[in-house]
């Protein structure tokens, strides 16, 4: 199977996957009509409707990991491919990689010394 | 063909999953059960919401569903038993498995509702204490593999698997693992005792069918994924390579039900610091050990 046939393969998966799921609704509204009740779709807060509107702004109380997160993620981006070829380029791999790390390491460090890693 | 089998073998799994999980907590054993209750929730109303985002709202459950069956078909059962051996196969599980925090966050949006908004912000959390947790392991497995292919992820671990070979890496991927399928002690999003259901609250008859057995699919795509990575996959002796697949894949699901049923939840704010401050720095050190020993012992 070559690349293309593989990810068509996938993105047929996936269509039928919500066909099939569509299906199952479609089989579920076949069963027969409901009765239409007042207060029934009221959202689970105990029983009355919230008095803020729920779409609204949250304190991201993890702000700091998240800009961490960041930092890190995108330097995931780099490992995969290094990962690949790391036995073929060996000593000088482990040391690159250990070096860009390190200094990754370090901005942890500075950030868990300027509280981060708290609630805030 | 293929894909029949693979689509079997994970929704049979999630169904033996289900059996095994009601057997622990009713202690009954009644393979029937899982059935009839979804066939039960096919005939019950399935109530929109108020004032929902109808398309977040519908869109979520479906998602979460696709999500663990395109993880699943990157994942080898056998040799020849794969759905796409793609050549990005340990990074495509990744970028699958980066959609369950959307469909999440969809779920709790969608309603309109508190309990289900809190819900799918604290997953947003969650991902961030778990993600590279998943992400910096399944980089030591691969540099032992030269290959991001998971065949050859499987086939590098002929003589010693990898749970032997990176002990540390297995342990924070399997934690991991568990924070992802936000199952308890991670239930967050979902957390009975706090948020009424969270996420799953708004959800009802049909719409709760799916979302529940796409979050039991997830738990097998991820026990799936362990064995891959870590249990060697089909190897071992006497029977068949399939069989192999999904006695090591049932274990490592069961034992993930299992530790959740002995732990209570853990604080969001805990699970964060902890992944952060020794998570993290474990997981560097895991590839650290891994890239020497590759280098020292051939």
């Amino acid at each position: 199977m070559n690349l293309l046939e593989q990810y068509g393969l996938l993105l047929a998966l996936t269509i039928s996957i919500a066909g099939t799921v569509f299906c199952l609704y479609g089989l579920a509204r076949a069963i027969g009509p409901t009765r239409q009740e007042p207060g029934k779709d009221v959202p689970a807060s105990s029983g009355v409707l919230s008095r803020d509107p729920v779409w609204g702004r949250y304190h991201a109380r993890y702000y700091g990991y998240a800009l961490l997160f960041l930092a890190f993620d995108m330097e995931m981006a780099f490992m995969y491919p290094w990962a690949v070829v790391y036995k073929e380029v060996g000593m000088v791999a482990l040391l690159d990689m250990g070096v860009f790390l390190a200094i990754l390491f370090l901005g942890l460090l500075y950030g868990w010394s300027q509280g981060a890693f708290r609630r805030q | 063909m293929t894909v029949a089998i693979v689509l079997l073998a994970l929704f049979g799994s999630a169904w033996l999953l289900a059996v095994i999980e009601g057997w622990m907590v009713t202690g009954r054993l009644s393979p029937a059960a899982p059935l009839f209750s979804g066939l039960a929730h096919l005939g019950r109303e399935s109530i929109l919401p108020r004032s929902p985002d109808r398309v977040f709202f519908e869109a979520a459950p479906v998602l979460l569903l696709v999500v663990a069956v395109l993880g699943m078909a990157v994942l080898p059962l056998a040799p020849d038993l794969i759905i796409a051996d793609l050549g990005t196969g340990a990074l495509f599980i990744n970028a699958a498995l980066a959609y369950v925090l959307v469909a999440v966050i969809m779920a709790g949006w969608g309603p309109d509702g508190a309990y289900a908004m809190i819900g799918g912000w604290r997953f947003l959390g969650q991902l961030i204490a778990y993600s590279m947790l998943i992400v910096m392991p399944i980089t030591a497995v691969a540099m032992r593999a030269e290959s991001l292919l998971n065949t050859a992820i499987v086939g590098s671990q002929a003589v010693l698997w990898n749970i032997v070979y990176q002990p540390l890496g297995f342990v924070l991927f399997f934690i991991a693992a568990m924070a992802l399928a936000f199952r308890a002690p991670f239930d967050l999003p979902t957390a009975e005792g706090e948020l009424g259901g969270g996420v799953d609250a708004e959800y009802t008859g049909v719409r709760l069918a799916v979302l529940r057995l796409a979050r039991l699919t997830l738990v097998v795509t991820l026990a799936s994924a362990t064995t891959v990575f870590y249990l060697g996959g089909w190897h071992g002796p006497l029977l068949p390579p399939w069989a192999w697949s999904l006695i090591k894949t049932l274990a490592v699901a069961v034992s993930m039900l299992l530790v959740g049923r002995y732990l209570p939840r853990i604080r969001e704010a805990d699970l964060m610091r902890w992944c952060w401050i020794l998570g993290i720095p474990l997981a560097l050190l895991n590839i650290i050990i891994v890239g020497l020993l590759i280098l020292v012992v051939p």
